[in-house]
């Protein structure tokens, strides 16, 4: 395979602040790359270096063969082209006269476009879908539509290689499909290297077999989207939990920042650090508690034992809270239990929501009594509690009077359990 | 085929018809201009000598004020263009006060020979320009705001020190250059209006050939860069060159500001941003623009003559204020 362009030993970056150290990287003709890494990593260097607007300090880029900085301006538009991200203050110009600025070097200043740049402009227009607004001002069109015309201002230059700077961020999910699809479509139907700056890491790993990974202008990591997309990686560069899992559909990796365990923030830490907290709950009683605890950066919150479907469960799937579930509408079982129990040995502190007990789930008391027993925190809710207590009875409400009696703390409004529990 | 790709379609077409339009209309202007001034000349009296001598006098002046008009009106439009801005212009950046500074040395130093005065007033823009964006560049980054408020600073003090020349200098006539400050198209110097039109045509040129270029810059230094065109290079030359036009204008006629200001923002609404166009299209508009104002100098309370950088600045002051008030770059965002 050709290469499409090659960096050997690039160490690159502006007047004392060196952005690009030792960077070796080299892509086939044909092939769809994305670059990767967190702001600042020097993803947009290293494309001004591609491009030849900053010459590397030391080592060396070629493009297509041969050395960018030798390449005459003219040769090197011919050979690859940039679609920014946005073009800031574009003026009155038409887009049937933007995209003819990509033939900008092969016009004289007077001479209309010949046959010849006529037919490559037109079928820019026609691959970018931006036929139809030849005639309309640039600078009234939608994000998606001057991506589009931007992507057709680059074909115009029919080159080989083609940098695309973040492509997709000013666009809603069906306009970057959309543009993806074109790009796509221009890598498999004419081979056309694309290589793109993305901050969508399943977009990329979508549509790129291959994907680059930058970290404080070094590469961290090149390859398959399953090679590149793992969990420790990804935390070492962006210093975020992210969640690596395969994608049912595709089988390619699907990625999701985990803000739940974002390193760092206060309250972080979980169960290592002994502050883990228990919830028993269940009706959707845990529900607001359960967002209180995870919004502010509570780690290692559990909860349980909760029946499947109940409102309290679904909180803590979509909070990403490990919570020990029992079938729906069935009474607490003792393989749930048994989990539950597990998870409250490791709380510190166990709160009790405003559940209504029943024969069911009056078992959850004992993990709480448990606690109390082992000498941690209670926490329990004594609102309304004759009125929720169905147990036989009346179970519950001795119990829990018998923990308030025993040193667990009566709670029972939000404000009272966040300002006890931050004690 | 789509008929609008190759820039024919019925938009550009009537622009380019425009254009020629006023190309045509040049001579009318010339020629009604030509027989109106304090001095009445009927038409039946162009073949007397004493109507030769006026006629020719007053189309020297025409030529004077057309071809500054048509250098000031380029100048600004490439300033425009480099810095996307439509505030900015040679007056505005200080360009045309370090030119007038230049000359105004020049001829302190008994240097005003025909083609040493333009060459001075050349050396005074750059020297300006130059100062002007390394006080506006903070960082690395040039500020266009800081650009254009440095120009008007340095243009000032320019202005000032010219003043104080002027008032301290002993020889006789020096009162003329106050006047001269104002701008006035008399002309001194036929060889001086031939030397300085020729540099003049000659930067027109030169920015006209790099219409397709100075297109690609309007999308910025780095997009321009993506298109194959060497920036550098490219803005290097246009600023030259319209410093060129700018300086040569300037020793003819002095200080003249607005012109390079509405003309090219005019330009634009009418002929569109694009340069092949617009760059022809502001020159006339600029030479016509310039010799219609100075007839009105010269006839609105004749036999008194006001200088005509107050007709250009009454009818640009109040323009500038409104491009000010409905937010600066319109047109360019």
């Amino acid at each position: 395979m050709n290469s499409a362009f090659e960096f050997h030993g690039v160490r690159a970056g502006y007047r004392e602040r060196p952005v690009l150290e030792d960077i070796s990287l080299k892509a086939g003709a044909g092939e769809m790359l994305a670059l990767l890494g967190p702001n600042g990593a020097g993803k947009s260097t290293l494309f001004r270096v591609l491009s030849g607007l900053i010459r590397p300090v030391a080592g060396r880029v070629m493009l297509c063969g041969a050395e960018v900085q030798r390449l005459g301006a003219a040769r090197r538009a011919r050979l690859l082209a940039v679609v920014p991200q946005e073009l800031k203050m574009p003026p009155a110009f038409t887009v049937g006269e933007m995209v003819a600025m990509g033939r900008v070097t092969l016009l004289s200043p007077w001479q209309r476009p010949s046959e010849e740049d006529c037919k490559v402009i037109e079928r820019a227009l026609v691959y970018a879908d931006v036929n139809e607004l030849c005639d309309r001002p640039f600078d009234l069109l939608s994000g998606g539509e001057k991506q589009r015309v931007l992507i057709a201002m680059a074909l115009a230059q029919e080159p080989q290689v083609i940098l695309m700077d973040e492509p997709t961020t000013h666009l809603d999910p069906n306009h970057s499909l959309e543009i993806m699809q074109i790009v796509e479509r221009l890598n498999r139907e004419r081979g056309l290297t694309v290589f793109m700056i993305s901050h969508d890491l399943n977009l990329a790993a979508e549509f790129c077999r291959r994907l680059v990974l930058l970290d404080h202008g070094r590469i961290a990591a090149d390859g398959t989207p399953s090679e590149v997309l793992r969990e420790e990686t990804l935390h070492k560069v962006y210093h975020c939990q992210m969640r690596v899992q395969s994608d049912p559909g595709t089988g390619l990796p699907f990625v999701r920042p985990d803000a739940r365990h974002a390193a760092g923030l206060p309250g972080a830490g979980g169960a290592e650090s002994g502050r883990a907290i228990h919830v028993i709950a269940g009706g959707g009683s845990g529900a607001e508690v359960l967002r209180r605890l995870a919004f502010n950066n509570y780690a290692g919150v559990t909860c349980g034992v909760l029946n499947e479907r109940d409102t309290d469960a679904q909180v803590c799937e979509a909070l990403g809270i490990r919570a020990a579930l029992e079938k729906p509408f069935s009474p607490v079982g003792h393989q749930a239990f048994r989990k539950a129990e597990e998870m409250a040995a490791m709380a510190k502190t166990v709160i009790v929501c405003e559940v209504p007990f029943g024969p069911g789930n009056v078992i959850n008391l004992k993990l709480a009594e448990d606690a109390l027993k082992r000498g941690a925190r209670v926490l329990v809710n004594n609102a309304n509690l004759q009125a929720r207590d169905y147990s036989a009875d009346q179970q519950a409400v001795i119990r829990i009077m018998e923990m308030i009696e025993q040193g667990a703390e009566a709670w029972n409004s939000l404000h009272d359990m966040m300002r006890l529990i931050a004690r | 085929m789509n008929p609008s790709i190759n820039n024919s379609g019925a938009a550009r077409g009537r622009r380019a018809v425009y254009v020629w339009l006023l190309a045509a209309l040049a001579p009318v202007v010339f020629f009604l201009c030509a027989f109106v001034g304090a001095a009445p000349l009927a038409f039946g009296e162009w073949s007397t000598p004493q109507g030769q001598a006026i006629l020719s006098l007053r189309l020297s002046r025409i030529i004077c004020g057309f071809m500054a008009g048509a250098g000031l009106a380029c100048s600004g439009v490439v300033l425009q263009a480099l810095l996307r801005n439509p505030l900015a212009d040679p007056y505005v950046l200080g360009i045309s006060s370090g030119a007038a500074l230049g000359a105004a040395a020049a001829i302190m130093a008994g240097a005003a020979g025909v083609y040493l005065l333009p060459l001075c007033a050349f050396a005074g823009a750059a020297a300006v320009l130059a100062l002007v964006l390394l006080l506006a560049r903070q960082g690395g980054v040039t500020n266009v705001y800081s650009l254009l408020l440095s120009g008007i600073i340095v243009g000032s003090i320019c202005a000032s020190i010219l003043m104080l020349v002027i008032s301290i200098a002993p020889i006789e006539g020096w009162h003329g250059i106050t006047w001269w400050m104002l701008g006035n198209l008399q002309v001194t110097s036929l060889a001086l209006l031939a030397f300085a039109s020729a540099l003049i045509t000659a930067g027109f040129a030169g920015i006209w050939l790099m219409a397709r270029k100075l297109n690609a810059l309007t999308l910025g230094r780095e997009m321009a860069h993506y298109l194959g065109v060497r920036s550098g290079p490219a803005i290097l030359w246009a600023v030259v060159l319209a410093t060129i036009s700018t300086a040569a204008a300037v020793a003819m006629t002095g200080l003249i500001g607005f012109v390079g200001l509405i003309i090219p923002h005019l330009a634009r609404l009418v002929f569109g941003p694009d340069h092949r166009v617009l760059v022809p299209a502001s020159a006339l508009a600029g030479g016509l623009f310039l010799v219609i104002c100075d007839t009105f100098a010269r006839t609105i309370m004749a036999p008194v003559e006001i200088p005509v950088g107050v007709i250009t600045a009454l009818i640009g002051g109040p323009f500038f204020l409104f491009l000010l008030r409905r937010r600066p770059g319109g047109w360019f965002s």
